[in-house]
């Protein structure tokens, strides 16, 4: 500990603002107890713990943003995007809504020093009317200098890519900071049952703002996943022959395509290769079940890559395109577990803890997009709730990080700052998806009161520009 | 049954005769012909003869429609059987005691009716999650598939397909609707009911 000390004193003099200290909480949540303690397990073998990473979370103040030549309101829209973009990255103490009177026009950088700001945004809006030009300077309050700078095109403020464009800027500054993607550019699809019983995908920003319909099928539609570009959205609807199928839909054309790989059974659960070349998913039913690759490029051409008289679903992509995590009944048991598999095909590793007789549940897995993590829901118990778990897929199950405590959770999916997850959670006080900061284990409710199912999260996404 | 039958166009016969007795005033006498009395005898012999052959065609038809009504039933009754939803335990997707008794008695109706084709619908309860539901929903089809091509009817004449839980039977959330909703569905895609001949 001592080191660790002296090393978080050296931190804070270099100006380093951020100090993790890595800690075990045990299955009591409140309670931090030594690493040892942590091993007192439920599974022998596995450890179940919170790996509660303890980060200084420096304060970044947002000086009020200046527009000109009426684009003041749209500044103050810009500001607020971004402030709260920068709030739910989990990464800062946000200081803004600061009165002007009390902050000035000029970059005092004494005061925001007495207030305990680290880092301090200014911006304004250059231009008007059809569009902007967003100037944005981060101030290294510290040393008294900028630290960073950019400018974004921000189109009108009824412009459908205003909200994106200045989401862009958010992500900028997450950049400058901790040379790490953020996540304010990027959306959720997820599938919503509606009063009728059928389930149609909508859209929702990553701020919970713009929620929205995209498909109007009025028949099942599911299981959506992103392109790895962000311009298009596979899914399995029942919509045209009753039965499920895959079909892939352009977002900026809004044309869409059913997958035409001639073979009879359940199409389900797809999830695109990391270069977008393939898409995978499910076969249930058919004369033979498991995962196949069908061939996007040439419209064709089924690979079967795993499966027999059980059912592998719901592939996930490792980054680098060489492994598949999924799941699988193939131990006969009515507990699914969470399997690993090169892509190309081949012998499958367990990687959800599993002591026979005392079967946990593990489903929907999600590959992190970069690092060795899934995540997914399960119990470990043969009752209960369901809860958000990270496996390192290094440690092939034995430890597993726990990131919900309560209500029922499921359905994870990464953010593309590889950080958060969204899911589907239960509270007494409402449903709909939540967001959870695998960092900290802070969560939010994204949007309440929703029947959703299935979220994937997009990846960083971009727009034409003006 | 069958005798009953023939007795009722005779019945039918002579109600309809007696019915005509009674008639329009006598026109006056034709000389030099038939009487009046011959003419009616005569007419009246054909009209009973048209009558009880009428008569004798719906009865016919009455028997015809009978059977008819019987074969419907019978086939009702058989589509009914066949349709019958099958449940499930909770998570699990093997045949339960009572679904193998519902799923024995349509095996006849299957071995007489060789050119129907059924979906097995597979579905789950809201418990556990959508995507495995799925698949919980396609074992449960391919369990009941399975049990009836054990027993020598084609597994060709069965698709299967898993609606998960999307598609409660009933729509809440208590064991009694969870029950009901772990479930296998019967639709008949294809092919005519033949109910066997019983004697």
């Amino acid at each position: 500990m001592n080191g660790r000390n002296r090393e978080v004193e050296q931190i804070r003099q270099e100006g380093i603002r951020v100090l993790r200290a890595f800690a075990w909480a045990a299955l009591v949540p409140i309670a931090l107890i030594s690493p040892l303690a942590a091993q007192q397990d439920s599974i022998p073998g596995v450890t179940l713990g919170l790996l509660y990473e303890a980060e200084f979370q420096p304060a970044l103040a947002v000086q009020p943003f200046s527009g000109r030549l009426g684009g003041e309101t749209a500044a103050a829209r810009v500001e607020e995007i971004i402030a709260t973009d920068l709030r739910y990255s989990d990464r800062f103490q946000i200081m803004d809504s600061l009165p002007a009177s009390l902050v000035g026009d000029q970059i005092d950088y004494q005061l925001w020093d007495q207030l305990g700001a680290v880092w301090l945004l200014s911006g304004s809006l250059e231009g008007a009317g059809s569009g902007f030009v967003l100037v944005l300077e981060l101030h290294d309050v510290v040393y008294e200098e900028i630290h960073a700078q950019g400018r974004f095109p921000i189109p009108a403020t009824r412009d459908e890519n205003f909200r994106l464009a200045t989401h862009i800027a958010s992500d900028a500054i997450i950049e400058w900071i901790y040379n790490e993607p953020g996540m304010a550019a990027s959306r959720i699809v997820f599938s919503l049952r509606t009063r009728d019983g059928n389930q149609d995908l909508y859209l929702i920003d990553s701020d919970g703002r713009n929620f929205r319909r995209l498909t109007e099928y009025d028949d099942l539609t599911m299981s959506p996943s992103w392109s790895p570009d962000g311009t298009r959205i596979a899914y399995s609807s029942r919509k045209d022959t009753g039965l499920p199928r895959i079909y892939e839909l352009d977002l900026e054309t809004m044309v869409e395509k059913p997958l035409q790989p001639g073979r009879n059974g359940d199409h389900q659960t797809p999830a695109y290769s990391p270069n977008g070349r393939d898409v995978a998913f499910s076969i249930m039913g058919g004369n033979r079940s498991g995962i196949f690759y069908y061939d996007l490029e040439r419209g064709c051409c089924l690979t079967h890559v795993s499966g027999g008289r059980w059912d592998d679903f719901s592939p996930t992509f490792s980054p680098d395109g060489r492994w598949l995590a999924f799941n699988s009944n193939r131990l006969g048991t009515p507990f699914p577990q969470i399997f690993l598999m090169p892509a190309s095909g081949g012998e499958a590793d367990l990687i959800s803890p599993y002591l026979h007789g005392q079967e946990g549940y593990y489903t929907s897995p999600d590959w992190a997009p970069f690092g060795d993590y899934v995540a997914f829901h399960g119990r470990v118990g043969r009752r209960g709730s369901y809860n958000i778990l990270v496996a390192n897929v290094a440690d092939r199950g034995r430890r597993l990080r726990q990131l919900t405590w309560e209500g029922n959770n499921e359905d994870p999916s990464w953010a593309p700052d590889g950080r958060h997850l969204v899911f589907i959670g239960r509270r007494d006080w409402g449903t709909g998806l939540m967001v959870v900061d695998t960092a900290t284990g802070r969560y939010r409710m994204l949007r309440r009161g929703l029947d959703v199912r299935v979220p994937d999260w997009s990846p960083a996404l971009g727009w034409d520009g003006p | 049954m069958r005798i009953t039958h023939l007795f009722v166009p005779v019945i039918a016969a002579t109600l309809i005769l007696s019915a005509c007795g009674g008639g329009d005033p006598p026109p006056p006498p034709m000389p030099g012909g038939p009487t009046q009395a011959e003419i009616d005898a005569r007419n009246d012999s054909i009209a009973a003869a048209g009558d009880a052959e009428q008569a004798r065609t719906e009865a016919e038809r009455d028997a015809q429609r009978r059977e008819q009504d019987r074969m419907n039933r019978e086939r009702d009754e058989a589509r009914e059987t066949l349709e019958a939803v099958v449940q499930f335990d909770y998570d699990e997707s093997d045949i339960t005691t009572a679904g193998e008794r519902l799923l024995r008695a349509k095996l006849p109706i299957l071995r007489s009716s060789p050119t129907v084709r059924l979906r097995l619908e597979g579905h789950a309860d809201e418990r556990g999650s959508t995507e495995y539901n799925l698949a919980l929903g396609s074992r449960r089809a391919e369990s009941v598939r399975d049990f009836l091509s054990g027993f020598g009817i084609s597994a060709d004449r069965f698709t299967t397909t898993s609606f998960g839980e999307e598609r409660p039977a009933v729509n809440r959330s208590d064991e009694s609707a969870w029950a009901q909703n772990r479930r296998v569905e019967f639709v008949i895609t294809g092919g005519q009911i033949v109910v066997s001949e019983d004697d």
